[in-house]
Protein backbone atom coordinates (compact mmCIF):
# COMPACT_ATOMS: atom_id res chain seq x y z
CA UNK A 1 0.00 0.00 0.00
CA UNK A 2 1.85 3.25 -0.86
CA UNK A 3 1.18 5.97 1.38
CA UNK A 4 -0.03 9.49 1.08
CA UNK A 5 3.46 10.52 1.14
CA UNK A 6 4.90 7.82 -1.13
CA UNK A 7 2.18 9.03 -3.68
CA UNK A 8 3.15 12.84 -2.76
CA UNK A 9 6.19 12.23 -3.85
CA UNK A 10 5.68 10.47 -7.50
CA UNK A 11 3.42 12.87 -8.70
CA UNK A 12 6.24 15.42 -7.51
CA UNK A 13 8.56 13.36 -10.18
CA UNK A 14 5.88 13.03 -12.77
CA UNK A 15 5.19 16.83 -12.45
CA UNK A 16 9.16 17.74 -13.12
CA UNK A 17 9.20 15.35 -15.95
CA UNK A 18 6.44 17.00 -17.35
CA UNK A 19 7.50 20.75 -17.25
CA UNK A 20 11.25 19.62 -18.04
CA UNK A 21 9.23 18.33 -21.48
CA UNK A 22 7.59 21.39 -21.88
CA UNK A 23 11.31 22.88 -21.33
CA UNK A 24 13.19 21.06 -23.72
CA UNK A 25 10.44 21.08 -26.12
CA UNK A 26 10.32 25.11 -26.60
CA UNK A 27 14.10 25.10 -26.82
CA UNK A 28 13.83 22.07 -29.95
CA UNK A 29 11.58 24.50 -31.50
CA UNK A 30 13.74 28.06 -30.69
CA UNK A 31 16.78 25.71 -32.10
CA UNK A 32 15.62 23.97 -35.26
CA UNK A 33 17.36 25.88 -37.89
CA UNK A 34 20.35 25.32 -35.77
CA UNK A 35 19.88 21.14 -36.09
CA UNK A 36 22.20 19.70 -38.50
CA UNK A 37 19.86 16.93 -38.73
CA UNK A 38 16.38 18.31 -37.31
CA UNK A 39 14.97 15.08 -38.25
CA UNK A 40 16.61 13.40 -34.90
CA UNK A 41 15.99 16.10 -32.73
CA UNK A 42 12.00 15.93 -33.44
CA UNK A 43 12.77 12.14 -32.98
CA UNK A 44 14.14 12.53 -29.67
CA UNK A 45 11.45 15.32 -28.29
CA UNK A 46 8.94 12.56 -29.62
CA UNK A 47 10.57 9.78 -28.01
CA UNK A 48 10.58 12.02 -24.63
CA UNK A 49 6.96 13.13 -24.51
CA UNK A 50 5.58 9.18 -25.23
CA UNK A 51 7.95 8.05 -22.23
CA UNK A 52 7.08 10.72 -20.40
CA UNK A 53 3.76 10.15 -20.29
CA UNK A 54 4.46 6.26 -19.94
CA UNK A 55 6.85 6.67 -17.11
CA UNK A 56 4.08 8.89 -15.21
CA UNK A 57 1.42 6.00 -15.26
CA UNK A 58 4.46 2.97 -14.58
CA UNK A 59 5.56 4.96 -11.62
CA UNK A 60 2.47 5.70 -10.54
CA UNK A 61 0.98 2.02 -10.52
CA UNK A 62 3.49 0.25 -9.50
CA UNK A 63 4.47 2.88 -6.16
CA UNK A 64 5.79 3.01 -3.85
CA UNK A 65 8.43 0.38 -5.02
CA UNK A 66 9.19 0.87 -8.77
CA UNK A 67 10.96 -1.79 -9.83
CA UNK A 68 14.84 -1.81 -10.79
CA UNK A 69 13.72 -2.19 -14.25
CA UNK A 70 11.78 0.42 -15.11
CA UNK A 71 14.09 2.68 -13.03
CA UNK A 72 17.02 1.21 -15.22
CA UNK A 73 14.91 1.68 -18.63
CA UNK A 74 13.98 5.33 -17.13
CA UNK A 75 18.25 6.56 -16.60
CA UNK A 76 18.76 3.95 -20.13
CA UNK A 77 16.63 6.87 -22.06
CA UNK A 78 17.65 9.47 -20.31
CA UNK A 79 21.51 8.90 -20.93
CA UNK A 80 20.28 8.30 -24.19
CA UNK A 81 18.62 11.36 -25.42
CA UNK A 82 21.58 13.16 -24.04
CA UNK A 83 23.88 10.76 -26.45
CA UNK A 84 21.41 11.32 -28.92
CA UNK A 85 22.32 15.61 -29.01
CA UNK A 86 25.44 14.71 -30.87
CA UNK A 87 23.94 12.89 -34.07
CA UNK A 88 21.57 16.55 -34.18
CA UNK A 89 23.85 19.03 -33.68
CA UNK A 90 27.53 19.60 -35.79
CA UNK A 91 30.45 19.31 -33.37
CA UNK A 92 30.87 23.32 -33.94
CA UNK A 93 27.36 24.16 -31.70
CA UNK A 94 28.44 21.37 -29.38
CA UNK A 95 31.58 23.01 -28.56
CA UNK A 96 29.93 26.41 -28.93
CA UNK A 97 28.18 25.18 -25.40
CA UNK A 98 24.67 24.40 -27.40
CA UNK A 99 22.51 22.74 -25.02
CA UNK A 100 21.66 18.94 -24.78
CA UNK A 101 18.73 17.77 -26.84
CA UNK A 102 16.74 17.07 -23.48
CA UNK A 103 18.12 19.52 -21.05
CA UNK A 104 16.69 19.35 -17.52
CA UNK A 105 14.55 16.24 -18.80
CA UNK A 106 17.44 14.26 -18.04
CA UNK A 107 17.14 15.06 -14.19
CA UNK A 108 13.65 13.40 -14.05
CA UNK A 109 15.28 9.57 -13.33
CA UNK A 110 17.87 10.85 -11.25
CA UNK A 111 14.72 12.17 -8.92
CA UNK A 112 13.15 9.17 -9.25
CA UNK A 113 16.17 7.02 -8.36
CA UNK A 114 16.59 9.56 -5.19
CA UNK A 115 13.11 8.56 -4.13
CA UNK A 116 13.24 5.21 -4.51
CA UNK A 117 16.64 4.45 -3.80
CA UNK A 118 17.89 7.06 -1.04
CA UNK A 119 20.88 9.58 -1.63
CA UNK A 120 22.78 6.52 -2.73
CA UNK A 121 20.51 6.10 -6.05
CA UNK A 122 20.32 9.36 -6.42
CA UNK A 123 23.67 10.10 -6.68
CA UNK A 124 24.50 6.98 -8.65
CA UNK A 125 21.61 8.05 -10.85
CA UNK A 126 22.92 11.41 -11.04
CA UNK A 127 26.62 10.40 -11.91
CA UNK A 128 24.86 8.34 -14.83
CA UNK A 129 23.39 11.21 -16.59
CA UNK A 130 26.49 13.85 -15.74
CA UNK A 131 28.54 10.83 -17.57
CA UNK A 132 26.68 11.10 -20.59
CA UNK A 133 26.79 15.00 -20.58
CA UNK A 134 30.84 14.79 -19.75
CA UNK A 135 31.53 12.05 -23.06
CA UNK A 136 28.91 14.54 -24.80
CA UNK A 137 31.45 17.47 -24.70
CA UNK A 138 34.36 15.58 -24.47
CA UNK A 139 36.45 17.92 -26.44
CA UNK A 140 35.62 21.29 -24.92
CA UNK A 141 33.97 20.79 -21.20
CA UNK A 142 33.01 24.33 -20.64
CA UNK A 143 32.48 25.31 -16.94
CA UNK A 144 28.58 25.38 -17.57
CA UNK A 145 29.04 21.50 -18.19
CA UNK A 146 31.04 20.79 -15.28
CA UNK A 147 27.70 23.16 -13.11
CA UNK A 148 25.65 21.02 -14.80
CA UNK A 149 27.64 17.74 -13.22
CA UNK A 150 27.51 19.31 -9.57
CA UNK A 151 24.17 20.04 -9.79
CA UNK A 152 23.24 16.50 -11.14
CA UNK A 153 25.04 14.86 -8.27
CA UNK A 154 24.01 16.99 -5.61
CA UNK A 155 20.37 17.10 -6.77
CA UNK A 156 20.28 13.25 -6.26
CA UNK A 157 21.79 12.93 -3.24
CA UNK A 158 19.37 15.93 -1.45
CA UNK A 159 16.28 14.52 -3.24
CA UNK A 160 17.26 11.25 -1.80
CA UNK A 161 18.40 12.28 1.60
CA UNK A 162 15.27 14.80 1.86
CA UNK A 163 13.07 11.64 1.03
CA UNK A 164 14.45 9.74 3.62
CA UNK A 165 14.38 12.02 6.16
CA UNK A 166 10.33 12.43 5.52
CA UNK A 167 9.80 8.63 5.51
CA UNK A 168 11.56 8.67 8.97
CA UNK A 169 9.02 11.51 10.23
CA UNK A 170 5.94 9.80 8.60
CA UNK A 171 6.93 6.48 10.30
CA UNK A 172 7.12 8.37 13.75
CA UNK A 173 4.04 10.71 13.11
CA UNK A 174 2.50 6.86 12.60
CA UNK A 175 3.87 5.83 16.01
CA UNK A 176 2.29 8.89 18.19
CA UNK A 177 -0.92 8.31 16.18
CA UNK A 178 -0.81 5.04 17.33
CA UNK A 179 0.29 5.80 20.54
CA UNK A 180 -2.29 8.34 21.12
CA UNK A 181 -5.04 5.96 20.31
CA UNK A 182 -3.50 3.35 22.93
CA UNK A 183 -3.89 5.75 25.30
CA UNK A 184 -7.43 7.07 24.26
CA UNK A 185 -8.54 3.07 24.71
CA UNK A 186 -7.03 2.67 28.21
CA UNK A 187 -9.33 5.81 29.01
CA UNK A 188 -12.05 4.23 27.58
CA UNK A 189 -11.30 0.71 29.09
CA UNK A 190 -10.54 2.10 32.50
CA UNK A 191 -13.99 4.17 32.42
CA UNK A 192 -15.79 1.07 31.34
CA UNK A 193 -13.76 -0.84 34.25
CA UNK A 194 -14.76 1.61 36.54
CA UNK A 195 -18.50 1.33 35.34
CA UNK A 196 -18.89 -2.10 35.52
CA UNK A 197 -16.02 -4.64 36.80
CA UNK A 198 -15.39 -2.98 39.80
CA UNK A 199 -19.08 -2.41 40.62
CA UNK A 200 -19.32 -5.72 40.32
CA UNK A 201 -16.42 -7.02 42.68
CA UNK A 202 -17.63 -4.35 44.97
CA UNK A 203 -21.04 -6.22 45.11
CA UNK A 204 -19.64 -9.83 45.27
CA UNK A 205 -17.03 -8.72 48.23
CA UNK A 206 -20.09 -7.12 50.44
CA UNK A 207 -22.35 -10.20 49.86
CA UNK A 208 -20.09 -12.74 49.90
CA UNK A 209 -19.14 -11.09 53.17
CA UNK A 210 -23.06 -11.07 54.36
CA UNK A 211 -23.13 -14.98 53.39
CA UNK A 212 -20.43 -15.77 55.00
CA UNK A 213 -18.42 -19.38 54.95
CA UNK A 214 -17.05 -20.44 51.58
CA UNK A 215 -18.89 -17.54 49.93
CA UNK A 216 -17.47 -14.93 52.35
CA UNK A 217 -13.50 -16.32 51.06
CA UNK A 218 -14.58 -15.89 47.68
CA UNK A 219 -15.81 -12.03 48.93
CA UNK A 220 -12.37 -10.93 50.45
CA UNK A 221 -10.96 -12.15 47.47
CA UNK A 222 -13.22 -10.34 45.01
CA UNK A 223 -12.59 -6.85 47.53
CA UNK A 224 -8.60 -7.60 47.68
CA UNK A 225 -8.82 -7.75 43.27
CA UNK A 226 -11.34 -4.61 43.05
CA UNK A 227 -8.55 -2.29 44.91
CA UNK A 228 -5.95 -3.83 43.47
CA UNK A 229 -7.82 -2.62 39.62
CA UNK A 230 -8.91 -0.05 40.88
CA UNK A 231 -5.54 1.16 41.45
CA UNK A 232 -4.36 -0.32 38.54
CA UNK A 233 -6.61 1.79 36.04
CA UNK A 234 -6.47 4.97 38.46
CA UNK A 235 -5.10 7.47 36.37
CA UNK A 236 -1.06 7.90 36.73
CA UNK A 237 -0.46 10.81 39.49
CA UNK A 238 0.41 14.26 38.12
CA UNK A 239 3.94 14.61 37.12
CA UNK A 240 5.89 16.63 39.85
CA UNK A 241 9.15 18.39 40.13
CA UNK A 242 11.85 16.24 38.93
CA UNK A 243 13.19 14.37 41.37
CA UNK A 244 10.79 14.23 44.02
CA UNK A 245 7.70 11.91 44.26
CA UNK A 246 3.98 12.34 46.13
CA UNK A 247 4.45 9.62 48.96
CA UNK A 248 0.77 9.43 48.59
CA UNK A 249 0.50 6.91 45.27
CA UNK A 250 3.67 5.12 46.43
CA UNK A 251 1.59 4.29 49.86
CA UNK A 252 -2.11 3.75 49.15
CA UNK A 253 -1.36 0.75 46.74
CA UNK A 254 -1.06 -0.94 50.15
CA UNK A 255 -4.48 -0.41 51.30
CA UNK A 256 -6.84 -3.61 51.80
CA UNK A 257 -9.32 -5.26 53.52
CA UNK A 258 -6.96 -5.22 56.83
CA UNK A 259 -5.04 -2.22 55.54
CA UNK A 260 -6.65 1.91 55.67
CA UNK A 261 -4.23 4.22 54.13
CA UNK A 262 -5.47 7.89 55.12
CA UNK A 263 -3.61 10.63 54.05
CA UNK A 264 -4.33 14.64 53.03
CA UNK A 265 -5.81 15.17 49.31
CA UNK A 266 -3.04 17.15 48.62
CA UNK A 267 0.16 15.62 47.12
CA UNK A 268 2.56 15.03 49.74
CA UNK A 269 6.08 15.35 47.84
CA UNK A 270 9.33 13.98 49.48
CA UNK A 271 13.04 13.61 47.12
CA UNK A 272 11.86 10.25 45.00
CA UNK A 273 15.06 8.37 47.04
CA UNK A 274 13.38 9.39 50.81
CA UNK A 275 9.32 8.58 49.02
CA UNK A 276 11.07 5.36 48.45
CA UNK A 277 12.92 4.88 51.65
CA UNK A 278 9.67 5.88 53.67
CA UNK A 279 6.99 3.72 51.68
CA UNK A 280 9.55 0.82 51.80
CA UNK A 281 9.80 1.18 55.85
CA UNK A 282 6.32 1.53 55.84
CA UNK A 283 5.90 -1.86 53.69
CA UNK A 284 8.20 -3.19 56.44
CA UNK A 285 6.21 -2.10 59.32
CA UNK A 286 3.15 -3.61 57.81
CA UNK A 287 4.92 -7.05 57.26
CA UNK A 288 5.50 -6.35 60.65
CA UNK A 289 1.61 -6.18 61.58
CA UNK A 290 1.08 -9.60 59.34
CA UNK A 291 3.67 -11.68 60.96
CA UNK A 292 3.26 -10.52 64.74
CA UNK A 293 0.34 -8.87 65.27
CA UNK A 294 -1.89 -12.13 65.20
CA UNK A 295 -4.76 -13.77 62.92
CA UNK A 296 -7.13 -11.06 62.26
CA UNK A 297 -5.51 -8.09 62.94
CA UNK A 298 -6.03 -4.55 60.89
CA UNK A 299 -3.77 -1.57 60.57
CA UNK A 300 -4.38 1.56 59.86
CA UNK A 301 -1.52 4.15 57.73
CA UNK A 302 -1.63 8.16 58.27
CA UNK A 303 0.58 10.03 56.31
CA UNK A 304 0.64 13.70 57.44
CA UNK A 305 2.48 16.73 56.29
CA UNK A 306 3.63 18.81 58.56
CA UNK A 307 5.53 21.24 55.88
CA UNK A 308 8.59 20.66 57.47
CA UNK A 309 8.41 17.49 58.38
CA UNK A 310 6.40 14.61 56.89
CA UNK A 311 5.01 12.60 59.77
CA UNK A 312 3.74 8.28 58.37
CA UNK A 313 2.19 6.52 61.02
CA UNK A 314 1.49 2.54 61.15
CA UNK A 315 -0.90 1.27 63.85
CA UNK A 316 -2.35 -2.17 64.42
CA UNK A 317 -4.68 -3.63 66.98
CA UNK A 318 -3.24 -6.26 67.55
CA UNK A 319 -1.43 -8.14 70.69
CA UNK A 320 1.27 -6.24 70.93
CA UNK A 321 4.36 -6.29 73.19
CA UNK A 322 5.63 -5.00 76.56
CA UNK A 323 7.72 -2.06 75.64
CA UNK A 324 10.07 -2.99 78.52
CA UNK A 325 11.11 -6.21 76.59
CA UNK A 326 11.82 -4.70 73.25
CA UNK A 327 15.35 -5.39 73.30
CA UNK A 328 14.62 -9.29 74.25
CA UNK A 329 12.22 -8.68 71.21
CA UNK A 330 14.39 -7.60 69.29
CA UNK A 331 16.84 -10.09 70.00
CA UNK A 332 14.89 -12.69 69.15
CA UNK A 333 14.51 -11.58 65.58
CA UNK A 334 11.02 -10.73 66.16
CA UNK A 335 11.88 -6.98 65.59
CA UNK A 336 14.17 -7.77 62.94
CA UNK A 337 12.23 -5.96 60.93
CA UNK A 338 12.46 -2.68 63.16
CA UNK A 339 15.82 -2.39 62.88
CA UNK A 340 15.13 -2.06 59.01
CA UNK A 341 12.58 0.50 59.60
CA UNK A 342 14.74 2.46 62.12
CA UNK A 343 17.64 2.38 60.14
CA UNK A 344 16.05 3.65 56.90
CA UNK A 345 14.16 6.74 59.13
CA UNK A 346 17.56 7.62 60.25
CA UNK A 347 19.23 7.45 57.56
CA UNK A 348 16.94 10.23 56.31
CA UNK A 349 18.28 12.12 59.54
CA UNK A 350 14.45 11.06 60.92
CA UNK A 351 13.03 10.11 64.02
CA UNK A 352 11.07 6.39 65.06
CA UNK A 353 8.79 6.31 68.07
CA UNK A 354 7.41 3.04 68.81
CA UNK A 355 4.64 2.40 71.20
CA UNK A 356 2.71 -0.65 72.21
CA UNK A 357 0.98 -2.56 75.06
CA UNK A 358 -0.30 -6.26 75.25
CA UNK A 359 -3.95 -6.62 74.11
CA UNK A 360 -3.85 -2.98 72.62
CA UNK A 361 -1.99 -2.98 69.53
CA UNK A 362 1.32 -1.37 68.52
CA UNK A 363 2.24 1.81 67.10
CA UNK A 364 5.35 3.07 64.79
CA UNK A 365 5.38 6.95 64.37
CA UNK A 366 8.01 7.85 61.61
CA UNK A 367 9.07 11.56 60.86
CA UNK A 368 10.97 12.42 58.35
CA UNK A 369 12.23 16.09 58.00
CA UNK A 370 11.88 17.61 54.50
CA UNK A 371 15.59 18.77 53.78
CA UNK A 372 15.41 20.03 50.22
CA UNK A 373 11.96 21.31 49.28
CA UNK A 374 9.36 23.47 50.97
CA UNK B 1 -39.18 5.40 59.20
CA UNK B 2 -36.49 6.92 57.57
CA UNK B 3 -37.20 8.47 54.25
CA UNK B 4 -33.87 7.40 51.98
CA UNK B 5 -32.68 8.19 48.65
CA UNK B 6 -30.30 5.92 47.11
CA UNK B 7 -27.98 8.16 44.43
CA UNK B 8 -25.55 5.84 42.17
CA UNK B 9 -24.81 5.46 38.28
CA UNK B 10 -24.87 1.67 38.41
CA UNK B 11 -28.14 -0.02 38.43
CA UNK B 12 -26.80 -3.03 40.01
CA UNK B 13 -24.87 -1.64 43.07
CA UNK B 14 -28.02 0.79 43.49
CA UNK B 15 -30.50 -1.97 43.70
CA UNK B 16 -28.45 -3.99 46.02
CA UNK B 17 -28.00 -0.74 48.22
CA UNK B 18 -31.85 0.07 48.03
CA UNK B 19 -32.91 -3.42 48.79
CA UNK B 20 -30.62 -3.56 51.70
CA UNK B 21 -31.87 -0.73 53.13
CA UNK B 22 -35.37 -1.92 52.66
CA UNK B 23 -34.57 -5.22 54.52
CA UNK B 24 -33.27 -2.93 57.77
CA UNK B 25 -36.41 -1.04 58.25
CA UNK B 26 -35.26 1.98 56.04
CA UNK B 27 -38.02 3.75 53.72
CA UNK B 28 -36.40 3.69 50.38
CA UNK B 29 -38.67 6.33 48.85
CA UNK B 30 -36.72 6.79 45.73
CA UNK B 31 -32.97 6.00 43.69
CA UNK B 32 -31.70 8.07 40.90
CA UNK B 33 -28.46 6.88 38.44
CA UNK B 34 -27.22 10.94 37.40
CA UNK B 35 -27.18 14.27 39.08
CA UNK B 36 -29.72 16.33 38.14
CA UNK B 37 -31.91 13.28 38.14
CA UNK B 38 -30.83 13.19 42.13
CA UNK B 39 -31.87 16.60 42.54
CA UNK B 40 -35.06 16.66 40.89
CA UNK B 41 -36.16 12.98 42.75
CA UNK B 42 -35.25 14.78 46.19
CA UNK B 43 -37.38 17.77 45.72
CA UNK B 44 -40.21 15.34 44.86
CA UNK B 45 -39.62 13.04 47.54
CA UNK B 46 -37.92 14.78 50.41
CA UNK B 47 -35.72 11.91 51.61
CA UNK B 48 -33.87 12.99 54.97
CA UNK B 49 -31.02 10.73 54.36
CA UNK B 50 -29.14 10.17 50.77
CA UNK B 51 -26.55 7.78 50.26
CA UNK B 52 -24.79 9.11 47.38
CA UNK B 53 -21.74 7.70 45.17
CA UNK B 54 -19.67 11.06 43.76
CA UNK B 55 -19.05 9.24 40.57
CA UNK B 56 -21.89 10.12 38.85
CA UNK B 57 -22.90 11.30 34.90
CA UNK B 58 -24.31 14.81 34.60
CA UNK B 59 -23.96 17.28 37.21
CA UNK B 60 -21.16 16.04 40.34
CA UNK B 61 -21.55 14.81 42.68
CA UNK B 62 -20.14 17.04 44.86
CA UNK B 63 -22.61 19.31 43.59
CA UNK B 64 -25.39 17.17 44.38
CA UNK B 65 -24.28 17.00 47.98
CA UNK B 66 -24.06 20.77 47.91
CA UNK B 67 -27.94 21.03 46.60
CA UNK B 68 -28.91 18.54 49.07
CA UNK B 69 -27.36 19.38 51.93
CA UNK B 70 -29.08 23.12 51.38
CA UNK B 71 -32.70 22.25 50.19
CA UNK B 72 -35.72 23.01 52.99
CA UNK B 73 -36.05 20.79 54.93
CA UNK B 74 -31.97 19.74 54.53
CA UNK B 75 -31.27 16.30 53.47
CA UNK B 76 -28.64 14.95 55.23
CA UNK B 77 -25.82 13.24 52.47
CA UNK B 78 -24.17 10.32 53.93
CA UNK B 79 -21.22 9.92 50.71
CA UNK B 80 -20.91 6.29 49.77
CA UNK B 81 -17.98 6.12 47.72
CA UNK B 82 -15.38 4.33 45.81
CA UNK B 83 -11.73 4.91 47.17
CA UNK B 84 -9.25 6.71 44.92
CA UNK B 85 -11.41 9.86 44.63
CA UNK B 86 -10.46 11.67 47.75
CA UNK B 87 -10.36 15.03 46.32
CA UNK B 88 -14.04 14.42 45.77
CA UNK B 89 -14.62 13.40 49.05
CA UNK B 90 -13.12 16.14 50.65
CA UNK B 91 -14.71 18.83 48.55
CA UNK B 92 -18.57 16.84 49.35
CA UNK B 93 -17.99 16.75 53.13
CA UNK B 94 -16.78 20.66 52.77
CA UNK B 95 -19.99 21.02 50.94
CA UNK B 96 -22.17 19.50 53.44
CA UNK B 97 -22.38 16.05 53.22
CA UNK B 98 -22.06 14.80 56.84
CA UNK B 99 -20.43 11.10 56.43
CA UNK B 100 -18.16 9.30 54.23
CA UNK B 101 -18.45 5.27 53.83
CA UNK B 102 -16.21 3.10 51.10
CA UNK B 103 -17.99 0.89 49.00
CA UNK B 104 -16.28 -1.79 50.41
CA UNK B 105 -18.06 -1.21 53.96
CA UNK B 106 -20.45 -4.31 54.62
CA UNK B 107 -24.21 -4.41 54.80
CA UNK B 108 -24.00 -3.97 58.92
CA UNK B 109 -21.85 -1.05 58.35
CA UNK B 110 -23.70 0.54 55.67
CA UNK B 111 -26.98 0.42 57.68
CA UNK B 112 -25.36 1.38 61.43
CA UNK B 113 -24.01 4.87 58.98
CA UNK B 114 -27.35 5.57 57.31
CA UNK B 115 -29.07 5.52 60.87
CA UNK B 116 -26.14 7.62 62.66
CA UNK B 117 -26.69 10.02 59.85
CA UNK B 118 -30.25 9.72 59.95
CA UNK B 119 -29.92 10.65 63.97
CA UNK B 120 -27.44 13.59 62.73
CA UNK B 121 -24.32 11.99 63.92
CA UNK B 122 -21.04 12.18 61.76
CA UNK B 123 -19.75 9.19 59.78
CA UNK B 124 -16.28 9.17 59.65
CA UNK B 125 -13.50 6.43 58.23
CA UNK B 126 -9.97 7.26 58.77
CA UNK B 127 -9.78 7.93 55.32
CA UNK B 128 -11.70 10.92 55.95
CA UNK B 129 -9.99 12.25 59.08
CA UNK B 130 -6.65 11.94 57.10
CA UNK B 131 -8.28 14.43 54.38
CA UNK B 132 -9.24 16.69 57.17
CA UNK B 133 -6.16 16.87 58.61
CA UNK B 134 -4.61 17.86 55.22
CA UNK B 135 -7.51 20.62 54.84
CA UNK B 136 -6.84 22.25 58.32
CA UNK B 137 -3.02 22.12 57.17
CA UNK B 138 -3.77 23.68 54.29
CA UNK B 139 -5.94 26.13 55.13
CA UNK B 140 -3.37 27.26 58.28
CA UNK B 141 -0.71 27.31 55.50
CA UNK B 142 -2.62 29.46 52.68
CA UNK B 143 -3.05 33.45 54.04
CA UNK B 144 -6.72 33.55 54.13
CA UNK B 145 -7.24 36.14 57.36
CA UNK B 146 -8.93 35.94 60.46
CA UNK B 147 -11.57 34.03 59.30
CA UNK B 148 -9.51 30.74 58.51
CA UNK B 149 -10.88 27.64 60.41
CA UNK B 150 -8.55 26.21 63.10
CA UNK B 151 -8.62 22.84 64.94
CA UNK B 152 -7.79 23.05 69.10
CA UNK B 153 -5.34 20.87 70.45
CA UNK B 154 -7.90 18.13 71.69
CA UNK B 155 -9.86 18.21 67.90
CA UNK B 156 -6.72 17.82 66.10
CA UNK B 157 -5.68 14.62 68.91
CA UNK B 158 -9.30 13.45 68.27
CA UNK B 159 -9.10 13.45 64.56
CA UNK B 160 -5.82 11.59 64.80
CA UNK B 161 -6.97 9.12 66.73
CA UNK B 162 -9.83 8.56 64.16
CA UNK B 163 -7.19 8.49 61.22
CA UNK B 164 -5.16 6.01 62.76
CA UNK B 165 -8.65 3.53 63.18
CA UNK B 166 -9.49 3.95 66.74
CA UNK B 167 -13.33 4.04 67.82
CA UNK B 168 -14.81 6.87 69.58
CA UNK B 169 -15.09 4.13 72.89
CA UNK B 170 -11.23 3.74 72.73
CA UNK B 171 -10.42 7.85 71.71
CA UNK B 172 -12.80 8.20 75.11
CA UNK B 173 -10.60 5.84 77.28
CA UNK B 174 -7.53 6.79 75.63
CA UNK B 175 -8.22 10.55 76.40
CA UNK B 176 -10.35 9.54 79.40
CA UNK B 177 -13.70 11.55 77.93
CA UNK B 178 -17.29 10.56 77.40
CA UNK B 179 -18.10 8.70 74.33
CA UNK B 180 -20.38 12.36 73.82
CA UNK B 181 -17.56 14.59 74.06
CA UNK B 182 -15.74 12.46 71.86
CA UNK B 183 -18.23 13.05 69.15
CA UNK B 184 -18.56 16.34 69.46
CA UNK B 185 -15.23 16.81 68.84
CA UNK B 186 -15.51 15.22 65.85
CA UNK B 187 -18.47 17.25 64.78
CA UNK B 188 -16.75 20.06 65.51
CA UNK B 189 -14.26 19.58 63.43
CA UNK B 190 -16.73 19.01 59.90
CA UNK B 191 -18.82 22.01 60.75
CA UNK B 192 -16.11 24.18 61.12
CA UNK B 193 -15.14 23.37 57.46
CA UNK B 194 -18.53 23.38 56.33
CA UNK B 195 -19.11 26.76 58.02
CA UNK B 196 -15.74 28.05 56.39
CA UNK B 197 -16.85 26.89 53.16
CA UNK B 198 -20.01 28.48 53.13
CA UNK B 199 -18.60 31.91 54.45
CA UNK B 200 -16.28 31.75 51.52
CA UNK B 201 -19.44 30.96 49.10
CA UNK B 202 -21.27 34.04 50.55
CA UNK B 203 -17.99 36.19 50.38
CA UNK B 204 -17.46 35.07 46.60
CA UNK B 205 -20.88 35.79 45.76
CA UNK B 206 -20.77 39.29 47.22
CA UNK B 207 -17.86 40.48 45.78
CA UNK B 208 -19.10 39.22 42.45
CA UNK B 209 -22.63 41.01 42.95
CA UNK B 210 -24.66 38.09 42.78
CA UNK B 211 -26.41 38.26 45.85
CA UNK B 212 -29.61 39.38 45.83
Amino acid sequence: MPTGLDRALWRAVAAFRVLSLGYAGGLIVHHRHLYDRPVVAWSVLGGMAVWTVLATKLYAVRAPHPGALLLVIDLTLAVGAVLATRAALSADRIAAGDPTLPVAWAAAPVLAWGVAAGPLGGALAGLAVSAADLVERWSAPSEATINGVVLLLLGGLVVGYVVQLARAAQAQLARAVQIEAATRERDRLAARIHDSVLQVLALVARRGGEIGGDAAELGRLAGEQEIALRTLVASPPQATQAGSSDLRALLTPYASSTVSVAAPAESVLLSTDAARDVADAVAAALDNVARHAGAGARAWVLVEDEGTAVVVTVRDDGEGFALGRLEEAAGSGRLGVDRSIRGRIRALGGDLAVTSSPGVGTEVEMRVPRTHQG
Amino acid sequence: MVRVLVVDDHPMWRDAVARDLGDAGFDVVGTAGDGDQAVRVAKATRPEVAVLDLNLPGLSGVEVARQLAAADPPCRVLVLSASGEQADVLAAVTAGATGYLMKSASRDELVDAVRRTADGDPVFTPGLAGLLLGEYRRLATTPGGASTPELTERETEVLRFVAKGLTYKEIAERLVLSHRTVQNHVQNTLTKLQLHNKAQLVRYAMEQGLDD
